[in-house]
């Protein structure tokens, strides 16, 4: 009982201690703050570094990928940079620099969403002739492909050449064909969406 | 580039920046210029001729301070939201000013049609009305755009658009003292024109001004 007590005290102590030292801390970063905005390169250097981990931390929980993560606490930086002269050292630093964090993380969640929105899983897109037919009409299905693929736009035929019927990893055709991998992926969801349309399937 | 060579980039010859005022003292001086963009307009075209007596009636008095204290309140909302830590709710400032300024107008409406039957609601096509909107709202939303333009990379949307609010109520303000319109649908719909154009031309264009005027 004493001991949960012990506990319950201690914690107590420790959020008290850590709103004492969050509040020097914000202290100290509004002076560094304040001191960059007169053009103090060391302050300035000195004030984003121990911002840093601030920074991943609520673009990490908006973002969760690493790579995102970085270029999100990039924005954030550059953005803070142009809208230095925005702070007013009277107020807390850490809402300023926490909203201007947020935002940047936001905006590349957002993009992030545009783009997965737009593309499609190859694995998903399914065999295009269907196996089950007897071998008489898969043939006839086949001469049909065959002519569909003809009149497709060459940079269109290539990509569903090198990734459906070779079957290379999406890197090994970039490097084959010479085009990016969003590219290719762009090409290659469009010849199948030609195909599809060509061959009359929904 | 590496998070940590990017600080050393920026804070390598770091200029000193002068803090921009406060959103209280860049409202006052939007204000500053909403007052001389009407009072050049008065002094180019004059009062309208039966201003007194509309305003001795109550007709005209009402609206024009619903119209104002929008104006005042949504250019101070535009100008806190400008800054990255202001809380997003002071888009709601004006909008209990704003409904106001809207009943107001269609309790004229209504009354006018008591008062004429549905003759009080015809309407007519007034371009000068246009020429008088646009000559208002241009500049008002422009000054607005210019002042809030460090907002680009903070919030440009909303600041744009309460912008275009404040410079349609003073606009609107502007209308009342010098361009004549009698029947309240008229002045409800060419008010009502007026706030629909200038804050959505300045929502839409605002940003890019923002951006222009950043760069």
């Amino acid at each position: 009982m004493s001991a949960f007590r012990l506990q319950l005290f201690s914690g107590w102590a420790m959020t008290a201690e850590a709103v004492e030292s969050r509040s020097d801390r914000d202290m100290r970063w509004s002076a560094l703050m304040a001191a960059a905005q007169m053009g103090d390169a060391r302050a300035y250097d000195r004030l984003l570094r121990e911002c840093l981990p601030l920074l991943r931390s609520i673009c990490r929980a908006r973002l969760r990928d690493a790579t995102e993560t970085e270029d999100a606490v990039q924005d954030a930086l550059l953005t803070l940079h142009r809208v230095r002269a925005t702070y007013d050292p009277a107020r807390p630093f850490t809402p300023w620099i926490s909203a201007i964090a947020e935002r940047r993380a936001l905006d590349r969640g957002r993009a992030r969403g545009r783009r997965t929105g737009r593309e499609i899983e190859l694995d998903h897109a399914g065999p295009i002739i269907d196996p089950s037919l007897p071998p008489a009409e898969r043939g006839l299905e086949r001469a049909e492909l065959r002519a569909a693929l003809r009149d497709l736009p060459p940079s269109q035929a290539k990509a569903l050449q090198l990734a459906k019927i070779e079957e290379l990893s999406l890197a090994e055709a970039s490097a084959r064909s010479g085009l990016s991998v969003g590219a290719l992926k762009v090409a290659t969801h469009r010849a199948l969406h030609t195909l599809r349309k060509r061959l009359g399937a929904p | 580039m590496l998070t940590e060579d990017l600080i050393s980039r920026m804070s390598h010859g770091l200029a000193p920046v002068r803090r921009l005022p406060s959103p209280t003292a860049l409202t006052l001086r939007w204000l500053g210029i909403a007052v001389i963009v009407v009072a050049g307009a008065v002094a180019l075209v004059g009062l309208r001729h039966d201003l007194q007596a509309r305003i001795d009636a109550g007709l005209d008095l009402r609206q024009m301070a619903a119209a104002g204290l929008t104006g005042v309140l949504a250019a101070l909302a535009a100008f806190q939201l400008s800054f990255p830590d202001r809380d997003p709710r002071w888009a709601l400032l004006p909008l209990p000013a704003f409904a106001l300024w809207l009943a107001n107008l269609g309790w004229g409406c209504l009354q006018d049609f008591a008062r004429l039957g549905p003759e009080g609601l015809h309407l007519t096509t007034s371009f000068p009305c246009l020429a008088f909107i646009l000559g208002f709202g241009l500049p008002l939303s422009l000054a607005m755009a210019w002042l809030g333009r460090h907002a680009v990379l903070i919030r440009p949307g909303p600041v744009a658009a309460l912008g275009g609010l404040a410079a349609a109520s003073i606009t609107n303000i502007g209308l009342t003292l010098t361009h004549h319109l009698d029947a309240a649908a008229m002045v409800l719909a060419w008010h009502g024109l007026a706030i629909a154009v200038t804050t959505g031309a300045a929502a839409l264009l605002g940003p890019r001004v923002m951006r222009a005027a950043e760069a």
